[in-house]
């Protein structure tokens, strides 16, 4: 009988282990996709390929610019805000009985400030290639596409079009400088994760600040949507980060970042019309 | 198979099944200069004396608020008081980040945060080491660790000093955990803080500020502090309000015109419903007048 060394015999329990870990590696990856949703995403698809799931019931946190966003401040009350000359004249010259007069009571409601507007959202998946975000303050519908090949249609509206991509950390660099999936989850890590970055263009003049602070048409609004590891306590947020640029109105980029808290269910959506309160006092 | 194939296909296995950690996720390294589009007021000139809008605080938060005056300040040993992690990002400073390696083999041991505003420096282990046990001294930055979940890299600091959430005198207790995300995309990164105290907050308190890498890092990066007798005083004097006798607290609500309760803050003036509430008693103060 032929000797048989050691490196022979352990070869076939290494090729097993091999395949162990890409079917393990595999079937991991395909759970984070495919868990939270209810049907097969076409392949391919915006939703097949969402390494993170931002489906759900979430409430903004305000924390932050609490006397812009909670109340209306005052009209001229542009503190911080990298405004152009122009800019500065037509905040001076809001008047909030003038806008509803006009019809224009969804102006703060635009793409450029909704995020940080008091709201819960709801975002679920219209398709397998548009997620959809829902306000209930203003009563405001999001289509993010992920079509690319999505036109925007001739007539401009205050949410504009959306085209939404999902950016992820290399698979093959992960794989190899953090452990991969396998790796992560042998330590208790989280998923690889990703963001989604949204491009929007082709929308109505807003307001920044519900103070009649502009935006102009021209804007491009570019956002990344990045889930954080949940805390301790279970809970789960969502971070909003918010570009702005606006050769009329701003003379460098805007940036902003809107905190939202995932709620266990909509008991606490509250549809509401665009509405801005008159500033509890002018300065 | 030939001795030869079985090595290389050991080797194989272990390149991938073994992880390497030859680098993070995303380099967060460089020169980082904050943009204050938001909470300018709060973060530059400092808020206004009892603005506790938006802060899930306790009773005994809104009381120390209440108790702290500003020519505390003025005491020598609190001149050169720096400010804690949990609220050193959110004032006008720089900050540069930058990796330590072991060099034999080029894991990351550590990242290092140095920061303008007052001279500070952070550690943020990332090797796995445990935190220090409870009876371990607390720092101004406290004791981090680090790991990464894709590209957002989260911090927990532990054994932190107490100081101050907002600097108009609303506290964090030395037994504050904070959580931070680091989110970096293309020349913007997303700091994201999340504290919690059990002795201040009644929920988590979230903040987060927006940084842009800064390729010509100028303007002022030291902070030379010396303390100076600015005002004489007993030495056993520490300036402070009793409870109820501090009318400036409410000198906030009237220039805005932002209802009172409102402005004491609590975890139900962070949520959209309470705005209904603010109707409410904007209403009713206006018919009190």
């Amino acid at each position: 009988m032929k000797p048989v060394s050691i490196l022979e015999r352990v070869a076939p329990f290494a090729i097993l282990l091999a395949a162990l870990a890409v079917a393990l590696a595999t079937t991991n990856r395909a759970g984070e996709a495919q868990a939270p949703q209810p049907a097969q995403p076409a392949a391919g698809s915006g939703r097949a390929a969402a390494p993170v799931d931002l489906t759900g019931n979430w409430v903004a946190v305000i924390t932050e610019d609490w006397q812009n966003r909670m109340v209306t401040p005052p009209r001229g009350d542009y503190e911080s805000l990298p405004l152009t000359v122009e800019a500065r004249k037509v905040a001076d010259a809001w008047d909030v009985a003038k806008d509803e007069a006009a019809g224009l009571q969804c102006k703060p409601f635009g793409v450029g400030n909704i995020m940080r507007q008091p709201t819960r959202l709801r975002i679920s998946w219209q398709d397998d290639q548009t997620l959809k975000i829902e306000t209930d303050a203003g009563m405001q519908t999001r289509l993010l596409r992920f079509d690319k090949s999505a036109q925007a249609s001739g007539e401009k509206t205050w949410q504009g079009n959306s085209i939404a991509e999902w950016e992820t950390p290399g698979r093959g660099r992960a794989f190899f400088a953090g452990g991969g999936d396998l790796g992560r989850r042998s330590r208790g890590w989280q998923p690889r994760g990703g963001s989604l970055r949204v491009t929007t263009t082709n929308f109505r003049e807003g307001y920044l600040r519900k103070n009649g602070v502009p935006y102009s048409e021209n804007a491009t609004v570019v956002e990344y949507f990045d889930l954080v590891p949940p805390l301790p306590n279970g809970e789960v947020w969502l971070v909003v980060a918010t570009t702005v640029t606006d050769p009329r109105y701003l003379t460098e980029p805007f940036l902003t970042s809107s905190n939202f808290k995932k709620e266990p269910n909509g008991s606490k959506w509250n549809p509401t019309p665009c509405r801005t309160d008159a500033p509890l006092k002018g300065r | 198979m030939s001795r030869w194939g079985v090595i290389r296909l050991l080797v194989l296995l272990v390149v991938l099944l073994v992880p390497l950690r030859v680098s993070a996720q995303v380099n967060l390294s460089g020169d980082w200069s904050p943009r204050q589009h938001e909470d300018q007021p709060d973060r530059g000139p400092g808020p206004e004396l009892g603005d506790y809008t938006g802060m899930p605080i306790t009773d005994g938060a809104r009381l120390y608020g209440d108790s702290w005056d500003a020519s505390r300040l003025t005491i020598p040993e609190h001149q050169c008081k720096v400010h804690g992690s949990p609220y050193i990002y959110r004032g006008p400073l720089q900050v540069r980040i930058w990796e330590e390696k072991n060099l034999r083999t080029q894991e990351v041991v550590a990242i290092k945060h140095y920061i303008s505003t007052y001279e500070q420096s952070r550690t943020i282990w990332m090797d796995g080491r445990p935190h220090p046990p409870e009876f371990a001294p607390h720092t101004w930055q406290g004791f981090s660790t680090g790991r990464w979940s894709g590209d957002i890299l989260t911090v927990t600091t532990t054994h932190i000093k107490s100081e101050w959430f907002r600097r108009n005198g609303i506290p964090y207790s030395d037994r504050t955990t904070l959580i931070e995300h680091y989110i970096r995309h293309g020349d913007v990164m997303s700091h994201v803080t999340i504290a919690t105290d059990p002795v201040n907050l009644t929920e988590p308190y979230i903040k987060s500020q927006e940084f842009v890498i800064n390729p010509r890092p100028q303007g002022n990066w030291l902070w030379p502090c010396e303390y100076v007798e600015e005002v004489d005083r007993s030495k056993d004097e520490v300036p402070h309000y009793l409870p109820g006798q501090n009318s400036f607290v409410f000198e906030f609500a009237a220039r805005h015109g932002i209802p009172v309760e409102a402005t004491r803050g609590g975890a139900e003036t962070m949520y959209p419903e309470y705005m209904k509430r603010l109707r409410t008693l904007a209403t009713r103060d206006g018919a009190a007048k």
